[in-house]
């Protein structure tokens, strides 16, 4: 066991260095003096080339390299063209609400692909498992950024039922004080009922158009999983000794059927993260992925270079958690994994 | 028998009815654009200021975008856009994707180690954000955006293609070929690659549609086509501060144009891989 997790971590960090010299090289690519872009175009010649020594930016490939990923690391991650605040600064204010809603869309996308794949395998109908998987479908092929503006003229523009754009609470809503940085748990601590109520009533478009790329990733999974392991022969055991079959599918089928889809959350993750870029814009969500494309927009590309190699280095984290975890709680994959390279 | 076999063909696809929808579809989806913008008189470009943010109605199907451009116009473009760039996307993801992962599976114990850490690295960002990077690298633009999602494109066929590489190098006959003294490049060509066509041919397919959306996507960031060009994405953009204040065809129907080419695609690779890769893991369950 211990040597699968060395040699995954070992693997975890080569393609992390891979994708710093990936990242590395695409900012040098980058036209332009990042040290002339910072200071401005009417700064002096001795003001740039100081810069460029600091920045390092004078030294050779190699060291200049080793100037960047000591930079990363170290938690300095440049500063902001355009407002000339530090880039890492600006990301972890943004931060929470991005986590928030990220979480609720995950939330969303999980009961929606557990009770979706239930129904299908279930039921076995033409109408129930065609509809969820013509919904899955659906899922994958819609853009996200779409969806959610025609998801805003439908419960905004049309019904009303549901705040428009506005962020994430409403203008006559005092926010709670922050603690954790995430809206709905900030308003439970301080018990403040209607900032819970309005907080939660900003996120349901938000979270259910970001989850649902990965609903449709994690129901297709999961009927797949469901329809092998409802054919077990421990179901038809737990079926012999009196169980109802919803009973046995429900308490034995579906946690056998969850296992496989567990080494599938690491790229889960990476869709909600690419995913907040895409949907945040549309709902004027104050996440980071907003501050990404708002970067984009001001040709402000520090923060958008900040943000790619940080999402490397998360998307790489996790799937390596997620692997590992895997495999203490499933023996099969432990020696799968054990088996090959 | 050349005639049998497709008129069984036919009939398996009338069976199915989603696939022949599918296949409807994505008929409609290339023959509009390729024959769309010569049989509609008006110019996706050309402005008519009498008539800006015009509803949809006769003359204009879609309605007009705030400086009178016909939207069914750039929508018949956009979708000619769309297609290019992901036919462009599959032929060099396929290429570059699946040399290396030739190599890789041929190649011995150093090439294959090399090839695939270089792979792991492009994996260890998600494809979207791999295809954001290489597009701000390079400068903004639809060729740009093009390079970036077919550079993200590269694991999914460099994997799958070393996988079966080394899968159906060890199958009984090519090992008979290379007992009768067949060359390399022989078996390579005439044993090797035939045997991956099905699963490369349901990977394009859905690299297709992965293509798609993801223009759309770097579009509606503003990394991908520049406004005035007629492209998906960047006229959802466009149409994101008219949505709300009524005007709703010009975010609508170039959404609905990606969804279903997109869907389009994912239905083909679906069925495809239930009828060419019967075996597959996919479908043991089925």
């Amino acid at each position: 066991m211990l040597r699968l997790i060395s040699g995954r971590v070992a693997t975890s960090l080569i393609s992390l260095f891979g994708a710093s010299l990936i990242a590395f090289v695409l900012l040098r690519l980058t036209p332009g003096d990042p040290a002339r872009l910072f200071l401005g175009q009417f700064a002096g010649e001795d003001a740039v080339q100081a810069l460029r020594a600091e920045l390092g930016l004078d030294g050779s490939m190699f060291s200049q390299y080793l100037i960047y990923m000591q930079r990363f690391l170290s938690g300095d991650w440049g500063f902001s063209y355009s407002t000339g605040q530090s880039v890492a600064e600006l990301l972890l204010a943004r931060f929470p609400a991005t986590v928030e809603l990220g979480l609720f869309a995950f939330l969303f996308a999980f009961v929606a692909a557990v009770s979706c794949a239930l129904i299908s395998v279930y039921r076995r109908g033409p109408v129930s498992d065609g509809g969820a998987r013509a919904l899955s479908f659906f899922a994958q092929g819609v853009p996200p950024f779409w969806f959610g503006l025609m998801m805003l003229l439908v419960f905004f523009e049309g019904f009303g039922w549901l705040p428009g754009p506005e962020g994430r609470l409403g203008l006559r809503v005092i926010p709670p004080p922050t603690v954790t940085g995430l809206m709905t748990v900030d308003a439970l601590l301080a018990g403040d009922w209607t900032a819970f109520k309005d907080a939660v009533r900003h996120l349901i478009l938000p979270a259910v158009t970001l989850g649902l790329m990965p609903f449709g990733f994690l129901y297709r999974l999961l009927r797949a999983n469901l329809e092998g392991v409802t054919r077990e022969p421990f179901i038809t055991v737990a079926r012999g000794r009196g169980l109802t079959r919803w009973a046995a599918y429900v308490r034995h089928a579906l946690p056998n059927a969850f296992l496989p889809t567990l080494t599938a959350a690491g790229l889960l993750f990476g869709q909600l993260l690419a995913g907040s870029v895409l949907v945040e814009r549309v709902f004027v969500w104050p996440g980071a992925g907003a501050l990404v494309t708002d970067g984009v927009l001001k040709q402000d590309f520090s923060v958008v270079q900040a943000f790619i190699l940080l999402s490397a280095f998360l998307y790489v984290l996790t799937s390596l958690v997620v692997d590992i975890l895997a495999a203490l709680l499933d023996p099969r994959v432990a020696q799968s994994q054990g088996g090959g390279r | 028998m050349k005639r049998d076999w497709g008129r069984t063909a036919l009939r398996r696809v009338w069976a199915d009815k989603v696939f022949a929808l599918a296949l409807l579809i994505a008929a409609l989806l290339i023959l509009g654009p390729l024959l769309g913008p010569s049989l509609w008189p008006l110019s996706p470009l050309d402005m008519d200021f009498g008539a800006p943010l015009a509803a949809p109605s006769l003359a204009h199907p879609m309605g007009t975008d705030s400086n009178g451009r016909d939207v069914f116009a750039r929508f018949l473009t956009g979708a000619r856009i769309s297609l290019a760039v992901g036919a462009v996307v599959v032929l060099a993801g396929l290429i570059v994707g699946g040399t290396i992962g030739v190599v890789a599976g041929l190649g011995g114990r150093i090439a294959d180690s090399i090839l695939m850490r270089l792979i792991d690295a492009l994996a260890a960002f998600p494809p979207l954000i791999l295809a954001m990077a290489v597009t701000v690298a390079l400068g903004v633009g639809l060729k740009t955006a093009a390079i970036g999602i077919a550079l993200s494109s590269v694991p999914f066929f460099a994997r799958l293609m070393r996988g079966d590489i080394l899968r159906i190098k060890t199958l009984p006959f090519v090992e008979a070929s290379v007992a009768m003294g067949a060359k390399r490049s022989r078996i390579v060509g005439r044993h090797l690659l035939p045997h991956t066509t099905p699963t490369m041919l349901v990977q394009c397919a859905s690299v297709f549609g992965y293509a798609i959306l993801t223009l759309a996507g770097l579009g509606f960031i503003g990394l991908g086509a520049q406004i005035p060009e007629p492209e998906w994405g960047a006229m959802i953009t466009d149409g994101l501060q008219y949505a709300l204040t009524g005007q709703w065809w010009l975010a609508l129907f170039p959404g609905l144009g990606v969804l279903l080419a997109v869907v389009a695609a994912n239905l083909l690779a679906d069925r495809l891989e239930e009828t060419l890769n019967p075996r597959s893991a996919r479908n043991q369950v089925r």
